[in-house]
């Protein structure tokens, strides 16, 4: 290469997919290149082309439209087009701005994808392969990045666990338990795994109950044993732990016990760690006390993400805690006010009934209370409901701003008026029962008589399942989000020839696919809330093809692992957390992966749009 | 002769050309002149267009000398940078500060470079039987005629677009007020929204004369005219 003509390779090393080729490669395609321009108005590709090639915008903007005009993707400096080389059917676009192009011969481009097996994915790759590894490599990249803060399990154990053989005597177990100093040991049967015996075993089921010494551990021991591999990541096996309520966890290599993880190991490790918030929780003794615990929350998002935990497990942890200190404020107005008059449910909607919050969110619920319910509890109720309504909201999660909270008399109801309510909605879809739908429709119960809710919900689903008038109306409403386009210049990419400066990950990427995975839950009568879970269901259920819920899945978790991230960064500069994701936060691959997650997401859009037409 | 010569012009280059041939007995000009240049009757989109860029150590030819030589080739309305010539000139004189600036050459950087009688006959068989593209000719041409004096004795000719010539056409077609300023290539290109070209070598002045060409030329005609062979050289010639 012509040392001079460096300023244009370095032009087109700056853009995806050719920042992955190594300099001595780049240094070849220059002189390969032809220069063209193409006047605004003028039609693209030219139709003429003599010779097949791939395309790169030097300068200048090309369109393309649809048979309905509709927009369907616009290109800028730095964008390829490479539908000749690969494309049965190329698009045809038209430059809109005075445009100069790079043109490479599709010869050259085969040579080039030959010589780089990561340069040839972006082109060989369906959408769906290429979200996978996009998908795949964002938690590894994670994981590489914070390698020094041990977050697999296999990190933290230090020592090799201390075994005994199942006839060994309590006695003997204690006495080695002693010298090797650890709480707790793993028993073996013919060498097998088959129970965990700790302190606490030892005061409780022998000595407390008067058990012989000489009795063999086995009698004693713990034998439904939660194990985790020592792949499993920190964050993983704290919400195992936290979940069943155990303090020691054998950790397995290849099926062979490497450690045991107890509580005390991890809170070494991490001090915000959701075992740790949620145990303080429940000691929380008042409101000031629950404030400052949840004072953590970012934290702990901010430590789980960097922990390259996926965004699904991550809105769980979230989710969870949401729940502890809803329990607990639930208790504490308990404590205050006296104990209910008839049983209830408290249940939460939203982001947090799907798993899926992030940290101070809104928050959103509803009481469902039991039919003995008479009208002079109102009062107790909604001093009980407003006391936590407010609680909640000095812990960070604000009043909903659409009042779909507990507190409010619609949505602090007996059984019997929700039942009626959720009859009259689904009836006739009014717009407002509509627009609260991701709330109603999404209810999980935190506290309280659970069962309040199963019913209810068990005749909602009986009511929608198969209900094709009602799931119409609710596909309508799904599609009302849609995803942008893609990304021109530093802009966002919108339908309707429209930029935006900024990308609302929640609402043009997420949603889309809560939205949809809702209406299948609520045709198929799924009882799931978790849209990941919605999906899978629907899935086995048929609704779904594989291939689209596989894609669903990538695209939710990638679009979600950015969000994390953006908010993570946020978080760690202290800014307030939002959804606004600037393109120029975005690397060129990541502004490509979100394009074929947006793709997928409208592929899904148009499916439903044909096979439920709007009523 | 010389007088004589530059009336002949009248009757077009390739006369001009065919004269000169006669009268040169230096191989190197024999083999420039005896390739015709294309006809001004013929399509634009055929010809083959060599767009130059000469470097030099100050605007004088007889005093000034080349530092460097860029050139690429025009075919079919497409650049084609695999045809892309850039040649760093010796010479005994040292340039002066203020030109290394804007040349981003450095001395020993044109040490590394042959001498223009190594050099020109590299750029005449580049040239010979084309059209040459140059933005402001005067200065080229002006170089060039002069070394081909110097070194063969012989006058030098070839048929000429110039795209500042093009570009103060255009403006003056449309009656705009404008000053040498905005004739510069830079600001040419800067108010079409051509990309700004942070090197200032030879062979990138070349590539962004080139393109620059490319532009105005879809002024002057209909993209689709151009193509379908209804727009002559004749057009653009200066």
């Amino acid at each position: 290469m012509e040392i001079e003509l460096r300023e244009i390779r370095d032009f087109i090393k700056r853009y995806s997919p050719f920042d992955v080729l190594d300099d001595s490669v780049l240094d070849t395609l220059p002189k390969n290149l032809t220069i063209r321009y193409f006047r605004r108005g003028q039609a693209f590709p030219e139709s003429f082309a003599d010779k097949k090639s791939f395309y790169m915008i030097r300068s200048g903007a090309i369109e393309f439209r649809d048979q309905d005009a509709l927009l369907v993707d616009k290109l800028a400096e730095g964008d390829i087009y490479s539908q000749q080389c690969i494309a049965d059917m190329p698009e045809q676009g038209i430059s809109v701005e005075d445009t100069l192009v790079y043109l490479l011969p599709c010869e050259v481009l085969t040579q080039l994808r030959k010589k780089s097996a990561i340069f040839d994915r972006h082109f060989n790759r369906s959408i769906n392969e290429r979200l996978r590894d996009a998908v795949e490599l964002t938690h590894a990249k994670g994981m590489r990045d914070l390698s020094a803060m041990k977050l697999e399990v296999s990190g933290l154990t230090d020592r090799l666990p201390v075994v005994v053989d199942k006839a060994t005597s309590i006695q003997q177990a204690a006495k080695i338990m002693t010298t090797e100093k650890v709480s707790s040991i793993l028993v073996t049967t013919d060498n097998r795994l088959t129970g965990l015996l700790t302190d606490r075993d030892i005061r409780s089921r022998c000595v407390a109950q008067g058990v012989a010494l000489e009795t063999p551990v086995s009698s004693i021991m713990s034998t439904e044993l939660e194990t985790v591999a020592d792949s499993t990541l920190l964050s993983e096996a704290l919400l195992a732990m936290t979940r069943k309520q155990i303090q020691h966890l054998p950790v397995l290599k290849n099926n062979e016990p490497i450690g045991i993880l107890t509580t005390a190991d991890v809170v070494r490790h991490l001090s915000t760690s959701p075992a740790l918030i949620a145990t303080d929780i429940t000691k929380a003794n008042s409101l000031e006390a629950l404030k400052k615990i949840s004072m953590r929350l970012p934290e702990l998002q901010l430590q789980l993400s960097l922990s390259s935990a996926t965004a699904k497990h991550i809105g769980e942890v979230i989710s969870s805690i949401t729940d502890s200190i809803t329990c607990r404020l639930l208790e504490l107005a308990e404590a205050q006010y006296g104990a209910p008059p008839v049983g209830y449910v408290w249940a939460a909607g939203g982001s947090q009934a799907r798993n899926e919050q992030t940290s101070h969110s809104d928050q959103d619920s509803a009481l469902i209370i039991s039919n003995d319910f008479k009208p002079e509890h109102a009062a107790y109720f909604k001093t009980l409901t407003k006391f936590v309504s407010d609680g909640l909201n000095a812990c960070g999660y604000v009043y909903c701003p659409g009042n779909a909270m507990a507190t409010n008399p619609e949505w602090c109801q007996s059984l019997n008026v929700w039942q009626q309510t959720f009859a009259r909605w689904i009836n006739s879809p009014e717009p407002k029962a509509l627009m609260l739908s991701s709330i109603f429709f999404d209810l999980r119960p935190v506290y309280g008589h659970f069962s309040l809710l199963t019913e209810l919900q068990d005749a909602v689903l009986a009511r929608t399942k198969d209900n094709q008038l009602f799931i119409s109306h609710m596909v309508a409403n799904a599609l009302t989000h849609q995803p942008p386009l893609g990304f021109f210049r530093n802009f966002v990419l919108v339908q309707d020839d429209t930029h935006k400066n900024t990308l609302n990950l929640k609402q043009r990427g997420i949603i889309p696919i809560v939205d949809i995975a809702r209406v299948l839950a609520l045709k198929k009568g799924i009882h799931a809330t978790n849209t990941v879970e919605r999906l899978n269901a629907a899935f086995e259920n048929k609704a779904l093809s594989a291939e689209m819920h596989d894609n669903l899945l990538d695209a939710l978790e990638f679009i979600g692992s950015l969000r994390i991230r953006h908010q993570a960064e946020q978080i760690r500069t202290g800014v307030s957390v939002d959804n606004y994701v600037s393109p120029k936060e975005l690397s060129g691959l990541e502004k490509s992966h979100l394009k074929d997650s947006f793709s997928i997401i409208k592929t899904m859009q148009q499916f439903f749009e044909s096979r439920y037409p709007a009523a | 002769m010389k007088l004589l010569n530059r009336f002949y012009y009248l009757f077009g280059k390739n006369f001009v050309r065919r004269r000169l041939l006669t009268q040169t007995s230096s191989s190197v000009m024999q083999h420039f002149l005896n390739q015709p240049f294309p006809d001004k009757k013929d399509f634009i989109n055929d010809v083959g267009i060599v767009s130059l860029d000469i470097e030099t150590t100050g605007l004088n030819p007889a005093k000034d000398k080349i530092v460097s030589i860029g050139l690429v080739e025009i075919k079919h309305s497409g650049i084609n940078l695999g045809s892309c010539w850039h040649q760093i000139i010796q010479t005994k004189k040292n340039i002066p500060q203020q030109s290394v600036v804007i040349h981003q050459i450095t001395d020993d950087q044109i040490k590394t470079g042959m001498s223009i009688k190594q050099a020109m006959p590299l750029l005449l068989a580049r040239l010979r039987g084309n059209v040459m593209l140059v933005h402001n000719a005067k200065v080229e041409l002006g170089f060039i005629r002069k070394t081909c004096q110097a070194l063969y004795a012989s006058d030098f000719v070839i048929p000429v677009i110039d795209t500042q010539v093009l570009a103060k056409r255009s403006l003056e077609r449309r009656n705009a007020a404008y000053n040498n300023h905005d004739l510069r290539l830079f600001n040419l290109r800067r108010s079409r929204n051509m990309p700004a070209y942070k090197a200032h070598n030879a062979l990138m002045d070349a590539i962004a004369t080139a393109e620059l060409f490319l532009a105005i030329l879809n002024d002057i005609a209909p993209h689709s005219d151009i193509e379908q062979n209804k727009v002559r050289l004749a057009e653009f010639l200066s």
